[in-house]
């Protein structure tokens, strides 16, 4: 294995080529720009056998790699903010459709007003369409993220899309080290989907359903999505056994001895959230970073493992859900906590819109006030 | 950990120069996350980005306020580095020739002259960002062999030799000056 120094998006191109996509169809947008560049370059240079179709839209982008996926090709695109609402359509299209499918999204925050910056409001906004969504915070959990996102979505039938935040990640260069191609091919086999449409073949895809035939296609998706947890457990365990790569499972915890106040959060403010920790304990307060991999399906029944009776969560959330006066992570983090039969205090703030910078001494700082909230 | 923050303006290179310092560091066992901050982007913008050094994996994602190195690609964007923060006993490594008016422990390299020097130059301007990261290197203790290294793993052999030049020239006139005096 190769350590090397390059983004967040150099990353995340290295793991599609790596992972023998046949497919690609992408739409530029800001801070994702450079993996459709870069895919696009090793596809025209002969470094990667498949094609690239160049669109004219979002909305046509994941119309595109539906279908690949459909007639079975292994397929990849990436997107940003307002590219990925663009999609909102098909991304339910694919769901719905059992379709195999990789996305990245750089997360980038929505307008109005206008802004390039980072958020997890793109992300947040699609939690409904049936999508599984992970989050990485290291150049070399997007690379390893990317790889198992094709090994979990192949195995379930359920597309995913791979979550990084836009220029923190994307831009910034982070040694990272290249898994050996023998290491990924045994690791992820060609795709070999059960059912794919072929012209020999016949047969209809997202067809008009009856009412009596409807309802099992959508349960049977909210059933699978639940079991998405531990297939992805399950095969990072298989990718840890292999490269020696490991992030977490469906949460990455730091500093857990003796925890008794727990900071949720996710994505690139999930790495700086360690050094608040460190703050947090030499000040004396029992703290534990509690960093969120898998955004979708929500790992509740993991959240209540983790936290012990008493414990106070404190959840920093990069996104706002609308009409609930918090942001997303809260509504779920309170949503999974409520069956526990002793007392988990709960509280939250959003922070970190369009890119606000988050130091560690400003997460100190927040948390101080949530702490306060909960006394 | 070091901290280093490159102010400079769009087209002289800041974020390259701040990759071709973390991948110099990278070779000599240190772990490195290189933080560019876009703005504005076109020629001529102030623009800058941070580069961190240290023996473990680093885990700031958030900017750079006091950095123990300021780099000015210009002697003019003092103030606006300044501005900007620094550490207690930062030093700061310019390019230009008059000593900068500040407190400050101060290197300076005349990189303009360097670059032209060695007909590193596009559209008349001086690329300054090569002969900068020979002058960092000297005053970061990484070996010259590395700053070659480095350079022709960039570009490759024959696109390295005048690069390798001006940044060896650089590396050998970095001159040490203690501060000037209080900012003007």
């Amino acid at each position: 294995m190769k350590r090397i120094l390059d983004t967040g998006n150099a990353a995340c191109a290295l793991a599609v080529k790596a992972a023998k996509v046949d497919m690609v169809a992408a739409y530029p947008i800001t801070p994702q720009t450079s993996v459709a560049e870069k895919l696009a370059a090793y596809i025209a240079e002969g470094e990667m056998d498949a094609k690239y179709l160049p669109v004219e839209s979002e909305h046509s982008v994941m119309s595109a790699v539906s279908a690949a996926a459909a007639a079975g090709a292994r397929t990849f695109t990436a997107t940003s903010s307002q590219g990925l609402l663009y999609m909102h359509e098909i991304l339910h299209y694919a769901a719905g459709g059992r379709l195999s499918l990789v996305m990245a999204n750089v997360n980038r925050a929505i307008c109005a007003p206008w802004c390039l910056y980072v958020d997890h409001q793109d992300a947040v906004s699609q939690r409904d369409t049936g999508w599984i969504q992970l989050f990485a915070a290291t150049t070399q959990e997007i690379y390893d993220s990317v790889i198992l996102a094709y090994k979990v979505t192949e195995e379930i039938n359920i597309p995913v899309m791979v979550n990084y935040d836009g220029f923190l990640l994307s831009h910034s260069m982070m040694p990272f080290e290249i898994v050996d191609q023998e290491i990924i091919d045994g690791f992820l086999p060609p795709f070999s989907p059960a059912w794919r449409l072929h012209p020999q073949w016949g047969g209809t895809f997202g067809n008009v359903t009856p009412s009596d035939q409807y309802p099992p296609y959508r349960n049977s998706l909210a059933a699978d999505i639940v079991k998405a947890g531990e297939i992805i457990e399950k095969n990072a365990r298989e990718y840890q056994r292999l490269t020696g790569h490991w992030h977490g499972g469906l949460f990455d915890i730091y500093r857990p001895e003796g925890a008794e106040v727990f900071l949720l959060s996710m994505g690139s403010m999930a790495a700086e959230m360690e050094l608040a920790v460190d703050i947090l304990r030499e000040e004396g307060v029992p703290a534990a970073g509690l960093r969120l991999r898998v955004f979708r399906p929500f790992p509740a029944r993991e959240l209540c493992r983790i936290l012990p009776g008493g414990a106070r969560l404190l959840v920093f959330d990069r996104n706002h859900a609308f009409g609930t006066g918090s942001g997303a992570l809260l509504s779920e983090a309170k949503a999974a906590l409520f069956d526990r039969k002793d007392v988990i205090k709960v509280t939250g703030q959003v922070m970190g819109l369009g890119g606000e910078d988050l130091p560690a001494a400003y997460l100190v700082q927040k948390a101080r006030e949530m702490m306060g909230v909960l006394k | 950990m070091l901290e280093m923050r490159i102010h400079g303006r769009g087209g002289q290179g800041v974020v390259t120069l701040a990759e071709l310092l973390a991948k110099a560091a990278l070779k000599t066992g240190k772990e490195v996350q290189t933080f560019p901050f876009f703005g504005v982007e076109r020629r001529g913008a102030a623009v800058k980005a941070a580069v961190r050094f240290d023996s473990q994996p680093i885990k700031v994602r958030s900017l750079s306020y006091w950095p123990d190195i300021l780099v000015l690609m210009n002697e003019n964007l003092l103030s606006l580095g300044l501005a900007d923060g620094i550490a207690p006993g930062a030093f700061i490594v310019a390019n230009g020739e008059k000593r900068l008016p500040v407190d400050n422990k101060q290197y300076l390299v005349d990189a303009a002259f360097i670059a032209l020097n060695n007909d590193l130059t596009f559209g008349g301007e001086p690329y300054i960002n090569v002969p900068m990261f020979g002058a960092l290197c000297r005053v970061m203790d990484i070996p010259l062999d590395i700053v070659g290294e480095t350079i022709t793993e960039q570009w490759g052999a024959k696109k390295a030799v005048p690069n390798i030049a001006a940044a060896r020239e650089a590396y050998e006139a970095v001159r040490e000056l203690e501060g000037g005096g209080a900012h003007a």
